[in-house]
């Protein structure tokens, strides 16, 4: 399945893998300081594990950043 | 040549330097009105081969510029 | 119209210059009124470049004081301003670049309850702040207001930033929605920030303030700017309203300001995000 992840193709070997699994894959730290966005569509995380990805989609991973002040 | 058009204001820029006599310029425009003509004295060398160009640049018109006898440039700028 | 004095016009002459800001944008800066959250790592170079610029009137808000631990990244302190306050420290070297204009410094800690009275009535707002809560207020407050502000945020190599005109474009809540759980959430004293990045996002903020107000060009909207000094490759991630937006959307569940640290508590008491 071919998908574009933070604007670079991936081509992911699984048939079936929803944002959950994807955020593993990806090695993302902490998910908790991520906002996803598939197809330009915000994704709540309580809906990681039931949002299925298809080929064509396009995920963003928005880190949170703070950092500034102190 | 003779010059029958007047200036409707005008600014003596002897001896001011580039970019400080292009910047008198365009605040000389900013309190004009389109179509007005500014008359300007600019020294030779870098200031006429400068200024004319880019007030050109900007849309206005270059309507003469003639040296004078003690070399410095009498330049009438139509704005646009 | 101002009459610019001799000195103004030397002081702004590469302003002046630009054919898209000129006599008439110079004013516009003059007459302009930009508050900043934070006089950190972002603020501080921000608060330096609008100063220069002359941006008439320069709000800055910060309750901290100069730590050592700052100077590394924090530009507009000095190792003399160590335990001032860092608005007090920023001001004195805003009006030591421009006397021409004003500073107005708040030794405060932004709430929901005193962050409309201050935000009110200015311009543009420029968030440097390092904490989510008062990211999300910052958001929430001049969304309300319809005050135009710069989102920004920095760590490790990483920065990000981007604008938001309330109302028009994608506010913070369209994209990240809610606050991280505190726990979860790295700081710069944890994680370790490299201290030019700040000066590269801080003056990127600075930058949509005067394109703001002096209407140059294009504003980051609709767009998030991320940029990964390791490799120095930048990325601008296209984003858009968010009809489901609790804030700015069709439906907002947000009608007032509250601040973030309560809902993160409600949050950990919500049986779905447990």
């Amino acid at each position: 399945m071919q998908i574009t992840v933070n604007g670079e193709a991936n081509e992911l070997n699984e048939a079936e893998i929803n944002l959950a699994k994807l955020l593993d894959i990806r090695q993302v730290e902490s998910p908790e300081m991520v906002a996803v966005q598939l197809n330009g569509e915000f994704v709540e995380m309580k809906n990681y594990t039931s949002t299925y990805l298809k080929t064509g989609d396009d995920v963003e991973f928005l880190y949170f950043m703070g950092g500034g002040s102190r | 040549m003779t010059t029958t058009i007047t200036a409707d204001v005008f600014q003596d820029l002897k001896g001011v330097g580039c970019p400080m006599n292009l910047v008198k310029t365009k605040v000389a425009f900013s309190k004009m009105k389109s179509g007005q003509v500014l008359g300007l004295i600019l020294d030779n060398g870098p200031p006429i081969n400068n200024v004319p160009r880019s007030v050109i640049r900007e849309g206005h018109e270059i309507l003469s510029q003639e040296q004078l006898d003690d070399g410095t440039w009498s330049v009438l700028i139509r704005k646009a | 119209m101002i009459d610019f004095t001799e000195e103004q016009l030397e002081r702004y002459s590469r302003h002046i210059l630009l054919d898209d800001v000129g006599v008439d944008g110079q004013e516009k800066l003059l007459q302009a009124k930009v508050l900043i959250v934070g006089a950190g790592g972002l603020g501080c170079p921000a608060a330096l470049y609008l100063a220069a610029a002359g941006v008439g009137t320069i709000g800055i808000i910060d309750s901290d004081i100069v730590e050592i631990s700052n100077l590394q990244r924090q530009i507009a302190h000095f190792t003399k301003d160590i335990n001032v306050s860092k608005v007090d420290s920023a001001a004195e070297k805003m009006q030591a670049i421009n006397p021409d204009i004003t500073v107005k410094t708040y030794k405060d800690y932004l709430c929901a309850e005193n962050i409309t009275k201050i935000i009110e009535g200015y311009d543009f707002v420029l968030d440097g702040t390092d904490n989510f809560p008062t990211k999300f207020l910052v958001n929430d407050a001049c969304v309300f207001l319809g005050i135009p502000f710069s989102h920004g945020g920095i760590l490790r190599f990483n920065g990000q930033t981007m604008t938001v005109i309330p109302g028009q474009t994608a506010c913070y809540r369209c994209s990240f929605r809610t606050p991280p759980p505190p726990d979860a959430v790295p700081s710069c004293a944890q994680a370790g920030v490299l201290g030019a990045i700040a000066g590269m996002l801080g003056t990127i903020q600075a930058a949509e303030a005067l394109k703001y107000i002096t209407g140059v060009g294009e504003l980051l909207t609709n767009g998030l700017l991320t940029f990964d000094a390791r490799t120095m490759a930048f990325r601008k991630i296209n984003l858009k309203r968010q009809v489901k937006c609790p804030l700015c959307g069709d439906n907002p569940s947000i009608t007032r300001l509250v601040d973030a640290e309560q809902s993160v508590c409600e949050l950990k008491t919500d049986p779905v995000a447990a």
